[in-house]
């Protein structure tokens, strides 16, 4: 198998594995028990919170711990008023713009041709009603990193302006960084956002666990009431073992990440040389703003998805440029915005490297990847 | 050797047939009909996960693939005409309606205006050039389903599994390496046929309770949720705490009551002759000496067919209203009606 997906899923670490293990069995206990044991076990969860949140320049009692990215960012926009504007980037993930469109009233914030947010738009767009800006990390399918912190200067500026105008509405700026992190820097104080977005699934931890980072004075509306877990922000019985899986995971990512974006730059430069052999290709975003494991790209007239059952034959797993949107027949919003023909969305695919690949397996990945578009060039043409 | 236009469900018969076709020589386009994606309370519409199966066989095997939306015609000429007949109080098959309109109408339409020679599908039938016949796999003939196609487009239908046994072509499917081998196989040939009847209605049709009656005593046993929900010769569901069961035996719908009665042999439950609506029949045929079909896979009984009137040999049990009776003169599928 070559595994290039791993922006959709990446395996549980062997390390994650071994010291999540315990708190299924010898260590089970309900954390919320009196008991010494319990204890010992709200402990653990404690400190592997605060393992966490110091990856991202926090404190675990920041956090909220959810089940996964989708719960975070349903949480984060849970800030809003009523009445309130809400502004996204028009890369986001479904489940940003699912929320976003659940105000109905929000806007998409323009980006440029690399899928990064263009400043002046938002500056446009930033108007007194706007009470939560939502920006991805790393867009999910472009793997173009966004302008974090110019955004957050923008958004800082609406709200000194309004605490002048003696304005009451706040404004938050909420980032997903579902893609990106463990790859990338994300420290809170530096992206200057409000609530942050983070996922264990995609930097080697388990699935089913993630969290929200909640700024000081940022008031999150819970989704789940009950025993008043997690500061009453989210009831319900901690997830234990996969909290701690989640810390584990992420500190090696942390620890091995300069050295792994290097290696990852180096596979992409190889695998990108080799696949601007194949005709008609176009590459999407640019080297510079790109996470160093992605490569986005659109071969017109190629239906991607004919291209991925033809590797899977190889056992070759890629993605379509719209992971969750191509199966259902939905045109990527992403991909649109950037600028894309239909026809290049159609011909779209996204490679995302990790820890499963390898100088070997990228270059075997590269000739025959290569070979099946080659192949459908011709069948299209014999047609 | 032809262009053959393939609709492909995604299941292991239209995966099989398309395998046998190009393995024939045929120039084969795969096509996936996409009728309905909506879900249902309880059922999740598994359209998606079809088609890919669908385009992946397709890709294996490197034939052409496209998709056609038959959503709107769908939603008029099958569930509306469902519905309809529901609210008729009549037990209507939206598979057969399914096959008349779409697939052997529709999609034969389309395909040959996109050039295709000849259609295709997996269904468990055979045709001679000429007429319906009954499949090889005596368990799995389809005919039933497609007693209503039209006589003009069976010349142009291929039925590549239709003189298969389905454990040979499923054996077949997993010798040359087709991914659906084992998919597991939906009764219905259509997702809507699959859901629960009262849930499906559910989402298109207002019901309200009524009274279920005795039909010998006229007495009230207990409430029903919609008379529309019920068929005739039902015994489930009918929520009456007693020794013997009940069986559903009339429907009055403008009063929206249901009758039951425990009578086995009430003459509501059995019928020696019936009187059918919509009848066709394709060719020339001694129209006293049938074999019919009251429902999916029932043994054949012999019947004879009058003006719009069957009369069996023998008396038969809940012909429901709605339902087809599907008419053989021997191995070959010569139409039916709908039972009045």
């Amino acid at each position: 198998m070559i595994y290039l997906d791993h922006a959709a899923a990446t395996p549980l670490s062997k390390h994650a594995f071994e010291v999540m293990k315990p708190y299924f069995d010898t260590e089970f206990f309900n954390p919320s028990a009196a008991y010494l044991p319990a204890q010992k076990t709200r402990y653990a969860y404690e400190a592997a919170k605060d393992e966490i949140a110091h990856v991202i320049g926090a404190k675990g009692a920041d956090l909220v711990m959810t089940s996964g990215a989708t719960e975070s960012i349903n949480l984060a926009f849970s800030t809003i008023s009523k009445d309130a504007k809400v502004l996204i980037s028009a890369v986001e993930h479904q489940a940003v713009r699912a929320c976003a469109a659940r105000t109905n009233n929000f806007e998409e914030i323009a980006v440029d041709k690399n899928g990064r947010v263009k400043l002046e738009d938002l500056e446009k767009k930033i108007s007194p009603e706007v009470e939560l800006v939502s920006v991805c990390l790393v867009s999910g399918e472009l793997g173009t990193l966004q302008p974090m912190s110019d955004i957050s200067r923008i958004v800082v500026a609406e709200r000194q302006r309004r605490a002048m105008a003696s304005e009451k509405r706040p404004i938050y700026l909420h980032c997903d960084a579902s893609q990106g992190l463990g790859l990338m820097e994300a420290k809170v104080a530096r992206l200057g956002v409000d609530l942050l977005t983070i996922n264990a699934a995609k930097v080697y931890g388990p699935k089913g666990i993630g969290a929200l980072y909640v700024g000081r004075g940022v008031k999150v509306n819970p989704l789940s009431v009950g025993g008043g877990q997690e500061m009453g922000l989210r009831s319900g019985t901690e997830n234990v073992p996969a909290t701690i899986a989640f810390a584990t995971a992420l500190t090696d990512a942390e620890r091995h990440l300069s050295a792994e974006r290097k290696r990852l730059q180096g596979l992409k430069q190889k695998l990108t040389k080799k696949l601007a052999t194949i005709p008609n290709i176009k590459f999407h975003g640019n080297q510079k703003t790109q996470l160093p494991s992605f490569i986005s790209f659109s071969v017109p007239g190629v239906d991607a998805e004919r291209i991925i059952f033809a590797l899977e034959m190889d056992e070759i797993y890629l993605s379509t440029g719209a992971a969750c949107a191509a199966s259902k027949g939905v045109k990527s919003p992403a991909l649109k915005a950037i600028g894309l023909t239909d026809e290049e969305i159609a011909g779209s695919l996204r490679i995302s490297m990790g820890k499963l690949n390898d100088e070997e397996n990228i270059a075997e990945a590269g000739e025959k990847i290569c070979a099946a578009i080659i192949n459908e060039q011709k069948r299209l043409n014999r047609g | 050797m032809a262009k053959v236009f393939l609709g492909m469900s995604g299941g292991v018969d239209s995966a099989v047939s398309a395998y046998l076709l190009r393995e024939a020589g045929h120039e084969v386009v795969g096509v996936y009909m996409k009728n309905w994606s909506k879900n249902l309370p309880g059922m999740k519409c598994p359209w998606a996960e079809d088609l890919a199966d669908a385009k992946r066989t397709a890709v294996r095997l490197g034939l052409d693939f496209r998709v056609f939306d038959f959503e709107s015609e769908y939603k008029q000429k099958v569930v509306d005409y469902m519905i309809e007949e529901y609210k008729k109080g009549n037990t209507p098959n939206p598979d057969i309606m399914c096959n008349q309109e779409i697939k052997f109408k529709l999609f034969a339409e389309t395909a040959f205006e996109q050039g295709a020679e000849m259609i295709a599908t997996g269904h468990y039938a055979q045709t001679d050039g000429k007429n319906l016949l009954r499949a090889v796999d005596e368990n799995k003939d389809q005919t039933y389903f497609l007693y209503r196609i039209s006589a003009d487009v069976i010349p142009k239908i291929i039925f590549p599994v239709g003189g298969m046994n389905k454990p040979d072509v499923k054996k077949l499917a997993e010798e040359v390496g087709l991914t659906v081998a084992h998919k597991s196989e939906s009764m219905g040939v259509c997702f809507v046929g699959e859901a629960n009847i009262k849930d499906f209605l559910g989402e298109f049709v207002e019901t309200k309770p009524g009274e279920i009656r005795e039909l010998e005593s006229d007495k009230v046993l207990g409430l029903h949720d919609g008379a529309i929900f019920y068929t005739l010769g039902q015994r489930h569901g009918l929520g009456i705490k007693t020794g013997l069961p009940y069986y559903v035996v009339k429907k009055d719908m403008d009063k929206n009551i249901v009758y039951v009665s425990q009578n086995l042999n009430s003459l509501s439950l059995w019928k020696k002759e019936i009187q059918l609506k919509d009848i066709i029949i394709r060719g020339e045929h001694d129209l006293s000496k049938l074999q019919a079909r009251i429902r999916h896979r029932a043994p054949l009984v012999a019947a004879k067919l009058e003006g719009d009137m069957l009369i069996f040999d023998d008396e038969q049990k809940s012909l429901t209203p709605g339902q087809s009776i599907v008419l053989y003169s021997g191995d070959n599928c010569i139409g039916g009606g709908i039972i009045a």
